[in-house]
C-alpha cells in the first residue's frame, strides 16, 4: 500500500519534474556543452576547443569588470533594499495611524509595479546632462557644479543604473518586511514596552532576530538577482561608455551577440549560473544555522 | 559515493547531448534555379529594417500589392529597427530560422551570410549586364559581390553629410567649410550667436564611429586602410589614425554642445537639435534627411543644406571618399520560395516602387538608376546622392566594414575618446590587440 502510494506521488510530481528537466536543467547541461565550443553561427560550424572559453575569460578584463560591477551592484543592493528596506518597514509599521501605514506602503510599492524597461528609460530621462530633471534640481539647488552626464561617464554610468535599481526594488522589499513584521507576535513587543525597552533597542532585540528568514530570503534574492542584472543596463547604458558598466549579463549577450562568440557567451553563463548557485547555497546555509523558533 | 556516481554520469550524458551538434555543420546551399519561373502560392517570410514611422507602411503597401497580383501568395513581415535588427537576425540565424528574404549591411556583416552559405546566389539575376541587374547602379550591386557572385540585391543608397541649416549659416554670413580647419572656425560663430554648431549624441556609440570612419579614410592612405579592416593583413601603424582620432576630439570639444558629455545623449535628441532650429549642424545619413527636415519642422522652413565632412588641408588619405554604402536584401537559399522571394524584390526594386521609396515620407534613395531626382526626392536627397555617385569611393560603416571584436574595440575607443579617458595611442593601442586577437 505504501509502495502504491509513492507511486501514485511520484505520478503526480512527474509533469512538473519533466518540465523542469526540459526547461530548466537541459539548457544548463547544454549551456556547459557549449561553452566548450566555437561556435560558428552562421555556417553552423562548432568545434570542440575544450577549456579555451574560461582561460579567455579569467584573461579578459571586461570579464573582471563586470564582475566587480555585479558584487558592487550586490553590496549596495544588500545595504538599500535588504537593511534599508528593513528599516523602513520597521519605521512604517511603528506608526499608530493604520491608514498612514496603508498609504505609505502603497506609496513604496508603486516603483516595483514599472517594468524595468520603462523604468530605465525613464531614469535615462531623469539623468539626461543637458534636459534631465536631475542637473535642473541641482542647478536649482544651487549645487550645478554636481551636474554632469551621469550615464555619459565612465566613473558614474554603473552607479546611476544601480541608483534607480534601488528605487525600483526598495518598496518591494519594505513590503515584503512590512509582512514579515506583522507575523511577530505583538505580545513581545509589548513585553519589551514593558520592560523599557526603547525603539531602537526594539529594533535590534525583536524585529531584527523574528525576520532573519526573511532577511535571508530578501538575500539570496537581491544578490541573485544582483547578478544576474540586465534590462535596465541595457536600457540606459548597453554598459557603455567604454564598457565601464557592463554587468556579467551584458557582456554575455555582447560577446554572443554582437562579437558573434557564443561559446565564450556560454562560458559566462556558466560563470553566472556558478556564483548564483554558490552564493545561494552559502545564503541558505547560513540562514539554517541561525534559524529562530518563537 | 552512489551518489556522486549518478550524478557523474547525468553530467556526461547531458554534455554528451549537448555536444551531439559538435559535428555539425550547414552544407552548401544548392544553387538556385532563378530562371525558372516562380510559383505564386504560399507565404513569404520577410526581415525588414523598416520598422517604426515613418518606414513601416512601405513593405507593408508592397506586401499588400503584390498579394492584388497574386491572391495566392501571402507575407510574413518582420520589421525591426536600426538597432534592434542586429539581435533578431542573429537570433534567427542561430536557431536556423532565418525568413526567405532578410536586410544586411555591406561589409564583414553580409559577408558572414554568405561564407555561411545563408545568402542565395543571385548572379544569374542581378550581375551588372542582366536585365534586372542593369537597372542598378553598378557600384551598388559591386557592394554585395564576392569572388565574382552578387548576392544581395541593393534596395537603397546611403551616405554621410554634415546637414546645416541654411537660414543660420546665411544670417551669420556662413558658407558651407571646405577644410576641417574652418568647420571648426564656424563653430565659434555660431556659438557666439546662441546655437549649438553640432548637435552630437554618442549614447550608441555609433554615432562617434560614423566621424572616425570618414576621418580615417582622409587620414590614412586607401591601402592600409582596407588591409586593417581584416585582421589577417591588418598593421594598424599609419600615423594618420591618431591624426584622424585627435581631429574627432577637437571637433567634439569645439563643436559640439554635449563635448564630453555626448556619450548620455541619444542621437535622436541631436537629430531634433537641427530640426528645430536650435543647432546650427548634425552629421547624418542620406536616409535620415527627410525625418530631421519633416514636413512643418522648423528645419523645412529654413532649409536644411548638406556638405562633406571636409578633411584637413593636410590629409594624407583619399579626400574624395565619403563613408556610406548602400543597404540591401539577401534571399534564404534554404526557402521554399526562394524564387518567389526573388520575383518579389524585382517588384520592390520596379521603377514605380523603387521611386516611392525615394520620395518622403520614406526618402531611402533607391538603388535603381534614374530614380532619385527632384521630381520625386527632395533636394538635399537628390544632392547627396548625386554627390555619393560621384565620391572616389564608398568607405563601408567601421562597426560593419571589420570583423565584431575589433569593431567592439573601435566603439569602446571611441567612447573613450569623447570621454576624453583615453589618449588616441590608448585607443590604437586597444584596437590592434583586439585586432591581434582575431587573427
Amino acid at each position: 500500500m505504501r509502495k502504491a502510494a509513492r507511486w501514485r506521488n511520484l505520478v503526480w510530481v512527474l509533469p512538473a519534474v519533466l518540465l523542469l528537466c526540459v526547461f530548466c536543467y537541459l539548457p544548463l547541461v547544454q549551456n556547459l556543452g557549449f561553452s566548450l565550443l566555437k561556435w560558428d553561427i552562421y555556417s553552423g560550424r562548432q568545434a570542440f576547443v575544450g577549456a579555451d572559453n574560461y582561460v579567455k575569460m579569467v584573461n579578459d578584463p571586461i570579464f573582471w569588470k563586470s564582475l566587480l560591477n555585479n558584487t558592487l551592484y550586490a553590496g549596495i543592493s544588500i545595504i538599500f533594499q535588504v537593511f534599508g528596506a528593513l528599516v523602513l518597514a520597521a519605521l512604517v509599521e511603528g506608526l499608530p495611524s493604520s491608514r498612514w501605514r496603508g498609504t505609505l506602503r502603497a506609496i513604496y510599492f508603486v516603483p516595483s509595479a514599472i517594468s524595468l524597461t520603462v523604468a530605465g528609460l525613464l531614469f535615462y530621462f531623469i539623468y539626461e546632462p543637458r534636459m534631465g530633471i536631475l542637473n535642473a534640481a541641482l542647478e536649482t539647488l544651487g549645487l550645478g557644479n554636481f551636474a554632469q552626464a551621469w550615464l555619459g561617464q565612465e566613473n558614474t554610468a554603473i552607479f546611476g543604473i544601480i541608483a534607480m535599481s534601488q528605487w525600483q526594488g526598495f518598496g518591494y522589499c519594505t513590503l515584503l518586511f512590512a509582512v514579515a513584521l506583522q507575523r511577530i507576535p505583538s505580545e513581545l513587543f509589548e513585553a519589551a514596552s514593558i520592560d523599557g525597552v526603547g525603539p531602537v533597542r526594539r529594533f535590534f532585540s525583536v524585529s531584527l532576530p523574528l525576520v532573519r528568514e526573511m532577511s535571508s530570503l530578501m538575500m539570496i534574492v537581491t544578490v541573485s538577482g544582483a547578478f544576474q542584472v540586465f534590462n535596465e543596463v541595457m536600457v540606459m547604458t548597453t554598459g557603455g561608455p567604454n564598457n565601464s558598466s557592463q554587468v556579467l549579463g551584458t557582456w554575455l549577450y555582447r560577446s554572443g551577440f554582437v562579437r558573434n562568440d557564443f561559446g565564450y557567451a556560454a562560458a559566462i553563463a556558466t560563470a553566472v549560473f556558478v556564483i548564483t548557485l554558490v552564493l545561494a547555497v552559502l545564503q541558505l546555509w547560513l540562514a539554517r544555522r541561525r534559524r529562530v523558533e518563537w | 559515493m552512489r551518489k556522486s556516481t549518478h550524478m557523474m554520469t547525468a553530467l556526461l550524458a547531458g554534455t554528451a547531448l549537448a555536444l551531439t551538434g559538435c559535428t555539425g555543420g550547414s552544407q552548401t546551399a544548392a544553387q538556385l534555379d532563378l530562371q525558372k519561373e516562380p510559383e505564386y502560392s504560399g507565404t513569404v517570410s520577410i526581415l525588414t529594417k523598416f520598422g517604426g514611422d515613418p518606414l513601416e507602411p512601405y513593405f507593408e503597401d508592397l506586401a499588400a500589392e503584390y498579394t492584388k497580383l497574386h491572391p495566392e501568395v501571402s507575407f510574413e513581415l518582420i520589421q525591426e529597427t536600426d538597432q534592434s535588427i542586429k539581435d533578431k537576425t542573429k537570433t534567427l540565424t542561430a536557431s536556423q530560422a532565418l525568413p526567405d528574404i532578410y536586410f544586411t549591411w555591406a561589409g564583414n556583416w553580409a559577408n558572414n551570410f554568405i561564407d555561411g552559405g545563408l545568402a542565395a546566389d543571385l548572379t544569374q539575376a542581378i550581375a551588372p549586364g542582366t536585365e534586372w541587374g542593369s537597372t542598378f547602379g553598378e557600384s551598388s550591386l559591386k557592394a554585395f559581390e564576392k569572388d565574382g557572385k552578387y548576392f544581395a540585391v541593393p534596395l537603397y543608397n546611403n551616405g554621410k553629410f554634415m546637414g546645416y541649416n541654411q537660414k543660420v549659416f546665411k544670417d551669420l554670413g556662413l558658407n558651407p567649410p571646405s577644410t576641417l580647419e574652418e568647420l571648426i572656425s564656424s563653430c565659434s560663430v555660431l556659438r557666439g550667436a546662441g546655437y549649438e554648431p553640432i548637435a552630437f549624441g554618442n549614447k550608441d556609440g555609433w554615432p562617434g564611429l560614423h566621424y572616425l570612419q570618414q576621418l580615417f579614410a582622409y587620414e590614412v592612405p586607401a591601402e592600409a586602410l582596407e588591409a586593417d579592416f581584416h585582421p589577417e593583413t591588418a598593421k594598424l601603424d599609419d600615423p594618420g589614425y591618431l591624426r584622424a582620432m585627435q581631429q574627432f576630439t577637437g571637433l567634439i570639444n569645439e563643436c559640439t554642445g554635449s563635448g564630453k558629455d555626448s556619450n548620455g545623449v541619444l542621437y535622436t535628441s541631436a537629430q531634433q537639435a537641427l530640426a528645430t532650429g536650435t543647432a546650427g549642424m548634425y552629421y547624418q545619413e542620406v536616409l535620415e534627411f527627410d525625418t530631421t527636415a519633416s514636413e512643418g519642422s522648423q528645419l523645412k522652413n529654413d532649409g536644411l543644406g548638406i556638405f562633406k565632412l571636409p578633411a584637413s588641408a593636410a590629409a594624407k588619405g583619399d579626400t574624395k571618399a565619403i563613408e556610406g554604402s548602400p543597404e540591401g536584401y539577401l534571399i534564404n537559399p534554404k526557402s521554399k520560395n526562394a524564387a518567389l522571394a526573388v520575383d518579389f524584390m524585382k517588384f520592390a526594386t520596379s521603377k514605380e516602387n523603387a521611386t516611392k521609396l525615394s520620395a518622403p515620407p520614406y526618402g531611402q534613395p533607391s538603388a535603381v538608376k534614374g530614380v532619385v531626382s527632384e521630381q520625386n526626392s527632395t533636394g538635399p536627397v537628390v544632392e547627396g546622392i548625386k554627390q555619393v555617385n560621384e565620391a572616389s569611393e564608398a568607405i563601408i560603416w567601421l562597426d560593419s566594414v571589420t570583423v565584431p571584436d575589433v569593431a567592439d574595440a573601435w566603439l569602446a575607443g571611441g567612447e573613450a575618446l569623447v570621454a576624453g579617458s583615453q589618449s588616441p595611442q590608448q585607443v590604437l593601442d586597444a584596437v590592434r590587440s583586439a585586432s591581434n586577437a582575431a587573427k
